[in-house]
C-alpha cells in the first residue's frame, strides 16, 4: 500500500511538472501564433513592400528634351542623336574574342577596351548592358549594320545630346544643360512618384537637366517625365525579366519670343566688347533680344570641354560666364532724366514752360558743393525738353534738389528700378534703388541732400541691370503701363504694371517722347550722329556712366589711360515713333560715349527688328 | 471490417493519432521541401525515401517492448558515444565542423542519435532510484549530460548540444529535481554568462547574438538572414503568395531555405493560414504526447515520453524563434519538414519509442 501511495504521489508530482513545462510551451505556442500574425497580418503591407523592393529594380528612361524655337519658329536648341554600340555581356562567353572581331572594323581605344574588360564580368553576372563605344560615326554605323548578323548580342542604340544651333549667341539667354546631381534627381523623381533608391542606371550619357537660362527656368516643361522599366531581380541583383515598362513622356517644345536675327545683330555689334543688349516688344513685354558679351561656346559646356579650356574661360578677365544683361549693375546715368522730368511734372514742381538758367554747374545751398554738367559754360536758359535733348545736368540737379527722396524712390520704382521685372529670367538682379534707410543700414551713413541731387542724373548709388533699363525704356514708350517681361510668346500670365499718376496727361508722355526723339533729331541733341543710321524716328536717351569723378576734360584724359576707368556707354531707345514697337537698352562697359558707342548698337538692333518685319 | 481492425489492433502496437499526424507532417514537409529546394526533384526523392524508411522504422520500433529499451539503454548510449568519437576522427569536415560520418549510402550526423539515446538512458537510470531524485543521482546524471553535451559542442554543433542539454534537464526535472537545485544552478549560470561569452563561444556565434540585439546595425551583413526571413514571412500575408511563388525563397534572398529557414518559405507561400495549419499539427502532436506521458505504464515510460516529446517541442520552438528573429541563428532543423536524413530519422526513432511505450500496457502499473 505504501508503494501504491508513493506511486500516486510520484505520478502526481510528474503530472504537475509536466503541466508546468507544457504550460510554458503552450504560452510559447500562442506567442508564436501572435508573432506570425503580427508579421503576416499587422505588418503585412510593410513587408509586402519590402519584398517587392527586394525583387524589383527600376531602370530610368530619359525622355527626349523639348526643342527651343525662336519667335519665327526657327530652331535654337535641338537634340542631336548620337549612336552608341552596346553589348549584352550575359550572352557572350569570350569577351576577348568578341573585342577582336569588333576591332576589325570599329576602332576601340585602349581605354575603351580596358573599361570593357574591367566591367564585363560584373555586367554579365547582373545581366546589364555594357557600352562598347560612344558616338559612333556614320561610317562605323554602316560597317556595323552590314555585319550585324554576326553579333546577336550587340546592337546600336540611339541617345540624344543637346545642341545649340548658335554656339555663342544664346549662351546666356537659353543657358546650358548638364548632368543631374543626385539630390536634384531625387527631387525630380519624387515629383514623379519614382523613388531614387529603387532605381538604377543601366547605362546612359548621363541624365541631363537645365543648369542656366531658359533651360533651367523651363526645365520641368522641357524635360518631360522619366519613364522606367521594372525588372525582376534575384538576390545578387541580376536582371531576370522585364515586368513592366512605363514609357517616358517627352518634354514639351518651348516657343520663345527671342528673335534670331536681332540676336545675331546685337552679338555682332557688341563684337566681344563687355556689355549687353536687351530688346523687347513693347506691347507684350516679350523679350526679343537678350545678349551678354563676351559669350562662351555653349555646346562645349554642355557636351564636354577640356578642363584647360574651361579654366581659361573661367579665369578670363572679361568674365564670359557673367550674364551682364540680367545681372550686371550699371548706373543709369543720364538715361534717368526723362523719369526725373516726369517726377517734376507729376508732383507739379515744374511744367513744360518752366525754365532755368544753366551756368554749367549746380551749387548745393547747404554746403556750397559744386555739381558740374558735361558742357563747360552750361546750356543757357532751358526748359525740361531742352534739358532732355541737350542732357543738361544742372536742370535735373536742381529738380532733384526740390524733390522728396521717399517720393522720388517710389516714383522710380514704377519704372522698374530696384525690383524684378522679369517673369522667367535666370537669377535676375534687382539692381539698387537706394533710399535713406538702405544707406543707414548698409553704409552706416545718413542720407545727404547731395545723394538726392546725384540721383537726379542717375549717378551715385542708383544702379540697374540692362534688362531693367529696357523695361524703363519700354515703360516710357508705353506711357506708364507695361507687361512684366518674359521670354515666352503669348504668355497670358504676364502681369501688368501700371503707373498710377495724378497729374500726368497723355500730352506729358508725348512731350517726353518728343524730347527723346530730339535727342537724335534735334541739332543740339546728344546722339545726333545716329540720325543717318535709320529711316524712321527713334526716341532715345543716352548716358555716360562716370566711374571716376573728374573735374575737367584734362583730368579725364589722364584716367582714361586705364581702360577699366573709362566711362560706361549706355543708351535706352524705342522705335519706330510715333507708335513704338520695340524698346532697347544697350550697355557697353568702358565704351565712353552713350550716344556714339552704345547708340549705333541700339539702332542696328532696332533696324533688324523693324526692317525685317 | 471492424473485426479486422480490432484484430489488427490487438496484434500490432499502433497509435493512430501520432501516426497520422506525423505522416501528415512528413507529407507536408516533402511538399514544402520541393518548393524550398527550387523544385529540385533529386533532393525531394531522397527525402521521400528517408520519410518512407523513417515511417517503417517508427512502426517497427513501436512493436518492441519498452523493457527492451530500458534494459539496453546503457548499450545504446555507449554506442552513440562511440559514434561521436568515430566522427571526431573519421568525420567529414564541412565548413570547419566535423559532424558527419560518411556511411556510403548516407552521411550520418552522429549527434542526432545521441540526442535520443541520452533521455532514454537517463529515464532508465532513474527507473529504480528513489524519487524525487537525490542529490547524488542528480550529480551523476549531470556529469553524463555534461560529458555528452561537450562532446557535441566541440564538433562544433552548438545548436544540437544545446538541445541535448535541454533534453537531459527535462528528464531530471520531470523526475523531481529540487527547486532549490534549479534555483542555485540558474543563479550560477547567470553569473557565469560573461565567462561563457568569452571562453565558450566562437566569434561568429557572438556576432550572431549581437546581430539579434540589433539586426538593423548591419542589414547586409550578419543581419541579412533575419531581415530576409522576416520579409519572407511578413510578405506572405494571410493567404500566401502561392505554392512555388515565393519571391524571397526563389530569388535567393532567403538563405538555407531547405533547412533552417524552411518555415519562412512555408509562411511566404502559404501565408498565415498555412503557418497556422502547420503549427496546429505540431501542437496536436504535442498534446497527444502529453496525454500519453500522463497515462504511461511506468516511470521509465513516463520519463522517456516526457523527455523525448519535450525534445521534439523544443526543437520546433528553437527553429521558429530563430526564423522570426527572437533568438540567434543556431542551425536547428524543423522536425519532419527540414531537409536532412539524420534529423528526420532521429525523430522517427523518438516517436517509435514513444508509441511503443504508450501502447504496451502492463496489467500491474508501477
Amino acid at each position: 500500500m505504501i508503494d501504491l501511495n508513493e506511486t500516486i504521489k510520484e505520478k502526481k508530482n510528474f503530472f504537475n511538472r509536466l503541466v508546468f513545462v507544457y504550460l510554458f510551451f503552450g504560452m510559447l505556442f500562442l506567442f508564436f501564433l501572435y508573432r506570425t500574425f503580427s508579421l503576416q497580418v499587422s505588418s503585412f503591407t510593410d513587408y509586402e513592400i519590402a519584398s517587392l523592393e527586394n525583387k524589383t529594380r527600376e531602370i530610368l528612361i530619359q525622355p527626349i528634351r523639348g526643342i527651343i524655337y525662336d519667335r519665327n519658329g526657327k530652331i535654337i536648341v535641338n537634340n542631336q542623336p548620337n549612336y552608341n554600340l552596346i553589348l549584352k555581356p550575359s550572352q557572350i562567353d569570350n569577351i576577348d574574342e568578341h573585342i577582336n572581331m569588333i576591332v576589325n572594323f570599329i576602332e576601340l581605344s585602349e581605354e575603351d577596351i580596358a573599361y570593357i574588360k574591367e566591367n564585363f564580368k560584373r555586367k554579365a553576372r547582373l545581366n546589364r548592358e555594357l557600352v562598347l563605344k560612344k558616338n559612333l560615326s556614320m561610317e562605323e554605323i554602316a560597317k556595323f549594320e552590314s555585319r550585324r548578323y554576326k553579333f546577336p548580342a550587340t546592337f546600336i542604340d540611339e541617345r540624344y545630346s543637346r545642341e545649340n544651333i548658335y554656339s555663342e549667341i544664346f549662351s546666356h539667354a537659353v543657358g546650358y544643360v548638364g548632368s543631374i546631381g543626385d539630390d536634384y534627381l531625387e527631387e525630380i523623381l519624387t515629383d514623379q512618384n519614382l523613388s531614387l533608391k529603387e532605381t538604377i542606371f543601366k547605362y546612359s550619357n548621363g541624365y541631363i537637366v537645365g543648369k542656366t537660362g531658359l533651360e533651367n527656368i523651363y526645365d520641368k516643361k522641357l524635360r518631360g517625365n522619366f519613364g522606367k522599366k521594372i525588372y525582376e531581380v534575384d538576390a545578387s541583383g541580376k536582371l531576370l525579366n522585364e515586368l513592366q515598362e512605363i514609357p517616358a513622356k517627352n518634354g514639351e517644345d518651348l516657343y520663345t519670343s527671342l528673335d534670331i536675327e536681332s540676336q545675331k545683330v546685337a552679338f555682332e555689334q557688341l563684337n566681344n566688347r563687355r556689355g549687353a543688349v536687351v530688346a523687347v516688344e513693347i506691347e507684350s513685354g516679350a523679350i526679343v533680344t537678350y545678349v551678354s558679351s563676351p559669350s562662351f561656346p555653349i555646346n562645349k559646356i554642355t557636351n564636354g570641354m577640356s578642363s584647360a579650356d574651361f579654366n581659361q574661360l573661367l579665369n578670363d578677365q572679361d568674365k564670359p560666364f557673367f550674364d551682364r544683361a540680367g545681372q550686371g549693375r550699371y548706373s543709369p546715368a543720364s538715361t534717368i532724366k526723362p523719369a526725373i522730368g516726369l517726377y517734376g511734372l507729376e508732383n507739379q514742381i515744374i511744367d513744360w514752360e518752366y525754365s532755368i538758367d544753366d551756368p554749367g554747374f549746380f551749387v548745393l545751398p547747404e554746403d556750397g558743393r559744386i555739381y558740374r554738367g558735361w558742357k563747360k559754360g552750361g546750356h543757357g536758359n532751358i526748359t525740361l525738353m531742352d534739358a532732355i535733348i541737350e542732357s543738361s545736368n544742372t536742370f535735373f540737379f536742381s529738380l532733384a534738389y526740390n524733390s522728396e527722396i521717399d517720393k522720388l524712390v517710389e516714383h522710380l520704382s514704377n519704372f522698374g528700378f530696384g525690383r524684378n521685372i522679369c517673369i522667367d529670367c535666370f537669377i535676375p538682379d534687382d539692381g539698387l534703388l537706394p533710399n535713406p534707410e538702405w544707406k543707414m543700414n548698409t553704409l552706416n551713413f545718413g542720407w545727404f541732400k547731395g545723394d538726392t541731387v546725384n540721383m537726379g542724373v542717375g549717378q551715385g548709388y542708383l544702379s540697374a541691370t540692362p534688362i531693367q533699363l529696357a523695361y524703363y525704356s519700354a515703360f516710357l514708350a508705353k506711357k506708364g503701363t507695361l507687361n512684366k517681361f518674359s521670354f515666352i510668346q503669348n504668355d497670358n500670365t504676364n502681369k501688368q504694371d501700371t503707373f498710377i499718376s495724378n497729374n500726368l496727361k497723355d500730352e506729358d508722355w508725348q512731350n517726353i517722347h518728343k524730347s527723346m526723339i530730339g535727342v537724335i533729331e534735334n541739332p543740339k541733341g546728344t546722339a545726333g550722329r545716329l540720325r543717318s543710321l535709320k529711316n524712321y524716328a527713334v526716341a532715345a536717351k543716352s548716358g555716360t556712366v562716370e566711374l571716376v569723378s573728374t573735374e575737367t576734360k584734362e583730368d579725364y584724359k589722364i584716367i582714361r589711360e586705364v581702360e577699366g576707368q573709362r566711362d560706361h556707354a549706355i543708351i535706352v531707345a524705342f522705335a519706330p515713333m510715333p507708335n513704338p514697337k520695340y524698346a532697347v537698352s544697350v550697355v557697353i562697359e568702358n565704351g565712353e560715349s552713350g550716344g556714339a558707342v552704345a547708340g549705333p548698337v541700339a539702332i542696328n538692333v532696332l533696324n533688324s527688328l523693324i526692317n525685317n518685319e | 471490417m471492424n473485426k479486422l481492425f480490432n484484430l489488427f489492433r490487438s496484434k500490432v502496437y499502433f497509435d493512430q493519432y501520432l501516426f497520422i499526424s506525423i505522416t501528415l507532417l512528413s507529407i507536408m514537409g516533402l511538399l514544402f521541401l520541393y518548393s524550398a529546394s527550387q523544385g529540385n526533384m533529386e533532393t525531394t526523392i531522397k527525402q521521400s525515401l528517408f520519410v518512407l524508411f523513417g515511417l517503417i522504422l517508427m512502426f517497427l520500433l513501436s512493436q518492441i517492448d519498452p523493457d527492451f529499451y530500458k534494459n539496453n539503454s546503457l548499450i545504446f548510449l555507449i554506442f552513440s558515444i562511440v559514434l561521436i568519437l568515430i566522427t571526431m576522427i573519421f568525420g567529414k569536415e564541412v565548413n570547419g565542423a566535423k559532424r558527419w560520418l560518411d556511411l556510403g549510402f548516407f552521411t550520418l550526423q552522429s549527434s542526432e542519435i545521441i540526442k535520443i539515446a541520452l533521455p532514454v538512458f537517463l529515464a532508465a537510470y532513474l527507473y529504480d532510484k528513489p524519487l524525487p531524485i537525490s542529490l547524488f543521482n542528480t550529480i551523476v546524471s549531470m556529469i553524463v549530460i555534461f560529458i555528452i553535451v561537450n562532446l557535441v559542442r566541440i564538433q562544433p554543433d552548438l545548436g544540437t548540444s544545446l538541445v541535448i542539454f535541454i533534453a537531459g534537464l527535462y528528464v531530471l526535472f520531470l523526475a523531481g529535481l529540487s527547486w532549490r537545485f534549479i534555483g542555485i544552478s540558474f543563479g550560477i549560470f547567470i553569473l557565469s554568462l560573461p565567462f561563457i561569452w568569452n571562453n565558450f563561444l566562437e566569434p561568429f556565434q557572438r556576432q550572431r547574438i549581437l546581430t539579434l540585439l540589433d539586426p538593423n546595425a548591419d542589414p547586409f551583413g550578419s543581419g541579412w538572414n533575419i531581415t530576409q526571413s522576416k520579409i519572407a514571412i511578413g510578405s506572405g500575408g494571410i493567404k500566401g503568395k502561392g505554392y512555388g511563388a515565393g519571391s524571397q525563397a526563389h530569388l535567393d534572398f532567403l538563405p538555407e531555405t531547405e533547412t533552417d529557414f524552411i518555415f519562412s518559405v512555408i509562411a511566404e507561400e502559404f501565408g498565415f493560414i498555412g503557418a497556422c495549419i502547420l503549427l496546429s499539427t505540431f501542437f496536436f502532436v504535442m498534446l497527444r504526447c502529453f496525454y500519453l506521458a500522463i497515462n504511461a505504464r511506468d516511470r521509465f515510460c513516463r520519463l522517456t515520453i516526457g523527455g523525448l516529446s519535450l525534445l521534439f517541442i523544443s526543437t520546433i520552438f528553437i527553429n521558429l524563434a530563430m526564423v522570426v528573429g527572437i533568438i540567434p541563428v543556431v542551425g536547428m532543423p524543423l522536425p519532419f519538414i527540414s531537409k536532412g536524413g539524420s534529423s528526420l530519422l532521429s525523430f522517427y526513432i523518438a516517436f517509435g519509442i514513444i508509441i511503443s511505450m504508450a501502447t504496451h500496457k502492463k496489467l500491474m502499473q508501477k
